[in-house]
């Protein structure tokens, strides 16, 4: 969750819409309730976000390490998660994507395998 | 076949030659120590991969084993849950990494491909987000 410390106390039924936080990365201000009233968890520009939540404790992380996209995850309904990792302790979360975030660089992440492959794929053309 | 009788049959076992000796373990510390079987597809999976020091999914199904927590080989976790492949992700190197995603905790670890995983199952799991039907609505390529 990319938000800061004082409003990681407030859950996400009682968020402000109001709210904003301003991404690490890219530095846009962006409001914390997404337009289908989810709390956004990454900047929806560049898709960073930042280690404020512990997962494997479940409460707040001292780490506020920036956190980059680095895989698409595809869920059994079909919705698509995007895997985040803190560069400064290696933590992995799955965040799911909003209606609003940049399908640019989700299709870029989610493509990105197939750019650059460790053997040749020709051979999958006759199976 | 003809019913032998039972003093000779004895005498055959006293006469057998005691069993030779093994010095090969095949047990806990042998030389198979780190061997496992895979818990998705009963595959017996050598410890030795091709290409990394750290064998730890297995090279037919990409399943894995929650034993480690955050140092590889630590065998810090004691949840033993079966890890599934979730998704594709590439180092900025162009390295493969499989994310794995713990079926009963939900933890996620980011693993090295090995040179002798399946290669059908990688590209499966690397084109999965492609196979979506909704993504031409998505880029805007339809309206």
């Amino acid at each position: 969750m990319s938000n800061t410390k004082k409003t990681l106390s407030r859950t996400s039924q009682n968020i402000l819409k109001i709210d904003t936080f301003s991404c690490i990365r890219c530095g846009l201000t962006v409001s914390a309730a997404a337009g289908d009233g989810i709390r956004r968890n990454h900047c929806p520009s560049c898709l960073h976000s930042q280690h404020v939540q512990d997962r494997v404790e479940g409460g707040p992380s001292d780490c506020q390490g920036r956190m980059s996209p680095i895989a698409i995850a595809v869920l059994r309904t079909g919705d698509w998660m995007v895997i985040h990792r803190c560069v400064r302790c290696d933590e992995l979360t799955a965040n799911p994507i909003c209606a609003d975030d940049n399908q640019l660089i989700l299709m870029r992440i989610a493509v990105r395998p197939l750019a650059q492959p460790p053997f040749p794929l020709e051979t999958f053309g006759d199976l | 076949m003809p019913r032998r009788s039972r003093s000779a049959h004895g005498r055959a076992r006293a006469n057998r030659r005691p069993q030779r000796h093994k010095d090969v373990l095949h047990r806990q510390g042998g030389h198979r120590a780190n061997d496992f079987r895979c818990v998705g597809c009963r595959l017996d999976v050598s410890s030795e991969a091709p290409g990394t020091t750290h064998r730890n999914h297995c090279p037919n199904c990409l399943a894995s084993l929650h034993v480690d927590r955050r140092i590889p080989g630590d065998r810090a976790a004691s949840c033993r849950g079966r890890m599934e492949a979730l998704s594709m992700s590439v180092r900025p190197d162009g390295e493969w990494m499989i994310i794995h995603q713990c079926r009963s905790c939900g933890e996620l670890s980011a693993n090295r491909i090995a040179g002798d995983d399946n290669a059908l199952i990688l590209v499966r799991l690397a084109v999965k987000p492609l196979r979506d039907p909704g993504i031409a609505r998505r880029l805007f390529l339809v309206p």
